[in-house]
């Protein structure tokens, strides 16, 4: 059964530690970022040449016992070696992936979950496709409970919740007097005569009419929601273009649209102190997308309702930097931003004393988009993903690990940052570079811990 | 759900100076999707101001108009209803219900607006509704002096209008509402 060409697993598993997937990843994929890595690159080249032809070898006969299908398999995994020839997967990250999925999956499937043990898993990367990555933010967001009995139970009341909501306070003035007259109506027979004659006159209270300025005025709410509900709109339109999910005319992207559209209008009713703020939606648009992408039919269906809650789950934490006059309080975005510097001046006093003195580039210039915004405006939409893993997955709690793979960030550019002056930093900063994942999250969570943060949790 | 505001017979500034100090302050840019105008503004300003509320407007020649580009009647097409505008001076007897009906049907429409009478009226005749949205600075008339300002307000959504009528009858602002739904047979009367 072993060939020649499997001694790569057998070599790259004497080779590397427990941990292969991450170190095999950290330095595999191209768009890595040179300065920042202190790892070796020469075991990377060897895998990536016994790509091709080991790796599907070595699984086609774990799984079966006759060589048979291998000529199959290798014409299957040629063709695949093509595809992937522009991200160059290697042998040990495939291995390692799927181990990971069937580890999630394993604990996922259990009666009473181990939130600790899957907030380990989840930070180190949940899979794509399949409902696992949907299921697991559902529960580290506490919107699913740990015990997997009582998930139909939470599921339904929260859904049924979220229609009521929408009901009571996204009806249109129009809609709501409608159904009010037709309950009337259809008590009485003759409404449609076509007698002639005057029109029956009806007197109506100075609140329910279309020009009512009263503030009780079910008409004057809803115009003064209109405003709102436009900008809604036109940060919607702006949401991912490159993505056919989110942009486009398609029905598909339109009902997309419509669903964020009523969860964050729903929002900006429920919270009047914060109403909309522009970047909601992009905080939205992961969350939707991959509760949407659910391969569990009843789970994408009712998208719309659990990703409202889990949104004003995740929000509860970061609300505060979104009210203007909490800006420069103890909870405020200004104070946030210098944790930030405290944790960079912790880890890294030489580029903290580079930004803060000798270029002068505030963190308000460029992080609080990263802060306020999780990071959606810096990293294309599939590495979302897989930091808001590690974000969520945090013990200590999102802003926290936020706050890490912010300074991550910026320790992982020093030597440019180091070189640049004010315009070439600012610039830099403002236009994240492309960077490898696994290794930007890998050194936040090696970073030092924030002791202000620490005083807190505890 | 569209807003059509109607009204007419303004006689700015022979007859009166300026609307009611109440519909102005309920009269504000951003609600209101189209307006329909009778005729007598009459004069440009008055024109401007109501263009200012909502760009979509469309208007009628009155006999006092000093624009004398509007045309004598108008048509046009909301959401499932065809609106018929005309000023009403030209349809003799002034106000007569089966007149205006003829002119319903040459126009072909199942709202007809009309002003010149100073006096609200809301009539369902002849297959269609006749509506009348008086004077609203309650300018008099060449009948009567006695006029109360007044305007209307349609919502027309999908086969249903709800019609608001704005009154202000001893300076107080009493809103009325008038629903009606079209049939399907309301267009083959003939």
């Amino acid at each position: 059964m072993l060939k020649g060409k499997l001694k790569l697993p057998e070599a790259a598993r004497r080779a590397f530690p427990d941990r292969l997937g991450s170190l095999v990843m950290g330095f595999d994929d191209k768009d890595d970022e040179n300065g920042g890595s202190d790892l070796v690159f020469g075991s990377g080249e060897e895998l990536e040449t016994f790509q091709p032809n080991g790796f599907g070898l070595d699984r086609e006969s774990d799984e079966d016992e006759e060589h048979k299908p291998s000529d199959d398999s290798d014409l299957r995994i040629r063709q695949r070696s093509d595809k992937d020839g522009a991200s160059s997967v290697s042998v040990s990250e495939i291995i390692a992936a799927d181990e990971k999925r069937s580890d999630i999956a394993f604990e996922l499937s259990q009666k009473e979950i181990n939130l600790e043990k899957l907030q380990r898993l989840a930070s180190l990367g949940l899979p794509d496709g399949g409902g696992l990555r949907a299921t697991a933010w559902k529960l580290l967001l506490g919107y699913l409970p740990a015990s997997r009995d009582l998930w139909e139970k939470e599921l339904t009341e929260n859904r049924l919740k979220y229609a009521k909501l929408k009901e009571e306070l996204l009806l249109s003035p129009a809609e709501y007097t409608r159904r009010k007259t037709e309950a009337l109506d259809a008590m009485e027979q003759d409404v449609d005569s076509p007698a002639d004659g005057p029109l029956t006159r009806q007197e109506i209270s100075q609140e329910d009419h279309p020009l009512s300025l009263g503030k009780a005025s079910a008409w004057h709410k809803y115009f003064q929601d209109t405003e709102i509900a436009e900008q809604i709109d036109r940060d919607l339109q702006r949401t991912h273009p490159d993505l056919k999910f989110f942009s486009g005319d398609s029905s598909l992207s339109r009902k997309n649209r419509e669903a964020m559209r009523s969860i964050l209008l729903l929002f900006a009713k429920l919270n009047p102190a914060i109403r909309y703020v522009q970047g909601m939606n992009e905080v939205l648009a992961p969350i939707y997308y991959i509760f949407s992408t659910d391969t569990d039919e009843q789970n994408a269906e009712n998208a719309e309702a659990d990703s409202f809650c889990c949104f004003v789950r995740l929000l509860s934490d970061s609300v505060d930097h979104f009210c203007q006059q909490l800006d420069n309080s103890s909870v405020g975005i200004h104070s946030t931003l210098s944790r930030l510097v405290e944790l960079l001046k912790a880890n890294d006093e030489e580029l903290w004393r580079h930004l803060e003195f000798t270029t002068k580039v505030n963190p308000q210039f460029y992080a609080f988009r990263w802060i306020t915004l999780l990071l959606t405006q810096e990293f294309n939409f599939h590495s979302i993903m897989r930091i808001w893993d590690t974000l969520l997955s945090n013990t200590f709690g999102v802003q926290e690990m936020l706050l890490r793979v912010c300074c991550a960030m910026l320790l992982c550019i020093k030597s440019r940052l180091l070189s640049g002056d004010f315009a070439a930093n600012l610039k830099l900063l403002q236009h994240y570079p492309e960077i490898n994942i696994e290794h930007l999250l890998q050194v936040a969570q090696d970073l030092s811990p924030d002791t202000s943060s620490f005083r807190l949790s505890m | 759900m569209v807003l059509v505001l109607a009204l007419g017979d303004l006689h700015i500034p022979h007859r009166a100076p300026d609307l009611p100090p109440k519909f102005k302050s309920m009269l504000v840019p951003g609600k209101i999707q189209h307006i329909i105008c009778t005729g007598n503004l009459c004069i440009k300003e008055v024109h401007d101001y109501l263009k200012s509320l909502c760009p979509d407007m469309h208007v009628t020649r009155g006999e006092y108009d000093e624009d004398s580009r509007y045309l004598e009647t108008k048509t046009l097409t909301i959401g499932q209803f065809k609106l018929g505008v005309c000023h009403g001076h030209q349809v003799i007897p002034w106000g007569d219900l089966d007149s205006l009906a003829m002119l319903q049907r040459q126009l072909d429409v199942d709202i007809l607006v009309t002003g010149h009478t100073h006096q609200f009226k809301a009539y369902k005749h002849e297959g269609g509704v006749v509506i009348n949205p008086g004077s609203a600075t309650g300018a008099y008339s060449s009948i009567t002096y006695d006029v109360n300002p007044s305007f209307v307000l349609m919502d027309i959504d999908g086969l249903r209008v709800v019609v608001y009528v704005y009154e202000l009858i001893d300076g107080e602002v009493k809103v009325d509402k008038i629903d009606f739904k079209k049939t399907a047979t309301t267009n083959s009367a003939h």
